[in-house]
């Protein structure tokens, strides 16, 4: 009796120490499972819904690729994971732009065989050429989009036509704008005529005093579901995503868009194949599938962003057309948010700490 | 003289073997809780500190240069004030808790055993859904036209719609909310342990209601007053998800910003100087309050 419980002992402590020290070891030696005939898995690792179901779906049915869909809050979060799994365990990738310029510097992400991508061609060339990929060898846009200012004209008083329209008092506990530092500084920089991406320090400096005075008119600050806070006339006047911008629309179409006079933010999510991703070829086969014009317009007309996509246009419907309020004409005119060295990031964070403060 | 010690030690020795070699098994049976304790708790720590020493490297992750720059930066106003924020907010959420989980817990300890049974199910039942979920909860209560100001309105002490949401007592109110169930089942316990003849005696002995339950009730709870502070006053200072809802993003305490250095900010030593700066104060706060009470034992804790 004795016997079995010290055997019990020694048992549960050894599955401890297992457990313990094999716990973030998954789905390793799957690839080597694969046998003939079986077109294996492929793992997708976003935002949740990111990717719709039907497209998933789809993809399963036309290739027999089993499709694993894990997501993630922030791409920091991402990033982290990835250098973790040192660019393996995942296969396909959706992040933003100023991330994937960081994975790729850290050389986590393999560069694209263009060849088992027959359709990279209808990618729409305005999308293509950005910082984070300058040569187009690693990335396939997925989601790019402008924010935009949205208010209800039948609330506002004032005259809204850009950033600086904001600080106006009659605004006062009416605003949304979106829980990120950069963006919010970034805004009050180009009221100031500067970049967002600025690295002078007392440009930062005066940008961080100025966005104090705008304190008084915030309501909420948040990234997720902006829209319902402009529909439920929580707010009257929003700083939105592109996505969130359209839903905003689609369900109040008397709400007013502001192209902000003093110049456009832009951002693109795009889909990348890790350095070490365990199914590299479904991997490829997922990038040409989702860059087929028909599923191009699928993608576009449920995520709501601009479609990068030339060979969808002809398959996306005259009603979601006519909601797309952005042209593509705008996008050169955008500006990407990107990395600014260790002491500009510090100075954003001790603003936006200072800021947050001093909303109520 | 030196050899019968000798002799004596052997013999002793030689007639503990067979029961401490019984014994020795049983540290099998209690190395799991070790080996939790070291990998999940003692690692962490130790990692947390060291952490907190190094550099943040230009664009990601950490270089391992030793600083104390991080450690520097907190000393800031712009930070202290966030500590400052986060340790009022701790302090009303905990007095508030105290001052509804001390009547409660009490009362519950004095029903008869079905209803306290009851009880303790309604107390435990939320926890039964997602803390995440129970905030969204509190947004259809609160919000703009929502059942709370539709009430107000109904009862005619508004007669337009308000702005309750996103504002520090939403968050409070979340905070209390989430947090009482602790401060309850703290108190229940010790007051359901105390012995009810000490009051009775001090009552034959002349004391007043309200003097038996200061002098005996009140110093008999202690412990579970105390393991409730504990409880509700550590997590109140970190728990970012509930200021985040409520507060529409707009009120930092000291867990938002730690989540915040290691998103958007990137970085983590500073993130794991505030943790451990965080560790420290919740821990001087607990000893300082150990010292004022004179309570050496935390009820259900230890």
């Amino acid at each position: 009796m004795r016997k079995t419980k010290g055997f019990f002992a020694v048992l549960m402590a050894m599955a401890l120490v297992v457990v313990s020290l094999s716990g973030c070891k998954g789905s390793g030696g799957e690839s080597e499972k694969k046998e003939k005939g079986d077109p294996g898995e492929l793992n997708i690792y976003t935002w949740a819904e990111y990717v719709p179901q039907d497209v998933i779906d789809r993809f399963e049915s036309e290739t027999g690729i089993r499709v694993n869909y894990t997501n993630f809050e922030a791409n920091e979060e991402m990033l982290a994971k990835l250098e973790t799994s040192e660019g393996g365990e995942y296969d396909i990738i959706i992040a933003s732009d100023y991330i994937i310029k960081i994975a790729a510097e850290e050389g986590l992400v393999k560069e694209l065989d263009k060849e088992k991508i027959p359709n990279f061609k209808n990618i729409d060339p305005v999308f293509q050429n950005f910082f984070y990929d300058p040569e187009n060898k690693l990335t396939v846009p997925y989601g790019p989009g402008i924010p935009l200012l949205v208010y209800d004209p039948s609330v506002v008083t004032c005259e809204i036509t850009g950033y600086d329209s904001l600080w106006d008092a009659s605004l006062k506990d009416n605003l949304a704008l979106m829980d990120s530092e950069r963006v919010v500084m970034g805004m009050t920089l180009k009221t100031m005529g500067e970049s967002f991406n600025t690295e002078d320090l007392d440009v930062i400096r005066a940008a961080g005093n100025k966005l104090m005075e705008l304190a008084p008119n915030v309501r909420v600050l948040s990234q997720n579901q902006t829209q319902d806070y402009l529909l439920s006339g929580e707010v009257s006047a929003a700083f939105l995503f592109t996505s969130q911008v359209v839903l905003a629309l689609s369900q109040n179409p008397e709400l007013e868009v502001v192209y902000p006079k003093e110049g456009l933010g832009f951002g693109v999510d795009a889909a990348f194949i890790p350095s070490k991703a365990p199914n590299s070829d479904n991997a490829h086969a997922f990038l040409n599938f989702i860059l087929d014009g028909e599923m191009g317009a699928q993608i576009a007309q449920q995520t709501y962003y601009l479609c990068p996509n030339q060979a969808s246009y002809e398959f996306l419907d005259e009603e979601f057309k006519k909601s797309l309020i952005i042209s593509t004409d705008d996008v050169p005119n955008g500006e990407f948010i990107q990395d600014v060295g260790p002491e500009a990031t510090s100075l954003h964070e001790e603003f936006w700490t200072e800021f947050k403060a001093a909303l109520d | 003289m030196g050899q019968t010690t000798k002799e004596s030690e052997t013999i002793v020795r030689w007639k503990k073997t067979k029961p401490t070699t019984r014994r020795n098994r049983w540290w099998l049976i209690v190395m799991p809780l070790y080996l939790f304790t070291i990998f999940f708790v003692a690692l962490p720590m130790v990692y947390l500190l060291v952490l907190s020493f190094l550099t943040r490297a230009r664009t990601w992750g950490v270089v391992n240069e030793f600083t104390l720059d991080n450690y520097i930066r907190i000393a800031k106003p712009v930070y202290l004030n966030t500590f400052k924020e986060s340790f009022q907010m701790a302090v009303i959420t905990t007095a508030g808790t105290l001052l509804i989980g001390y009547p409660f817990g009490y009362f519950m300890a004095r029903m008869s055993a079905r209803t306290k049974s009851l009880m303790m199910l309604l107390v435990v039942i939320p926890f039964w859904t997602s803390a995440l979920m129970r905030m969204y909860g509190w947004i259809i209560i609160f919000r703009s036209n929502g059942l709370l100001d539709k009430l107000l309105m109904g009862m005619g002490l508004t007669d337009s719609p308000q702005k309750l949401l996103y504002s520090y007592p939403a968050v409070l109110v979340g905070m209390i909310y989430s947090l009482l169930p602790f401060m309850i089942l703290s108190i229940y316990s010790s007051t359901d342990k105390m012995d009810w003849s000490l009051v009775e005696a001090a009552r034959d002995l002349g004391a007043t209601r309200g003097k038996a339950f200061f002098t005996i009730t009140m110093k008999l709870t202690l412990p579970g007053i105390l393991s409730g502070i504990v409880l509700v006053f550590i997590p109140s200072m970190g728990l970012f998800f509930i200021a985040d809802i409520l507060g529409g993003g707009k009120i930092m305490l000291v867990g938002n910003l730690i989540q915040n250095q290691l998103q958007n900010g990137r970085d983590w030593p500073f993130a794991a100087a505030l943790s451990v700066v965080l560790m420290i104060f919740t821990s001087v706060m607990i000893w300082i309050y150990r010292r004022v009470t004179g309570v050496r034992e935390l009820e259900g804790l230890l």
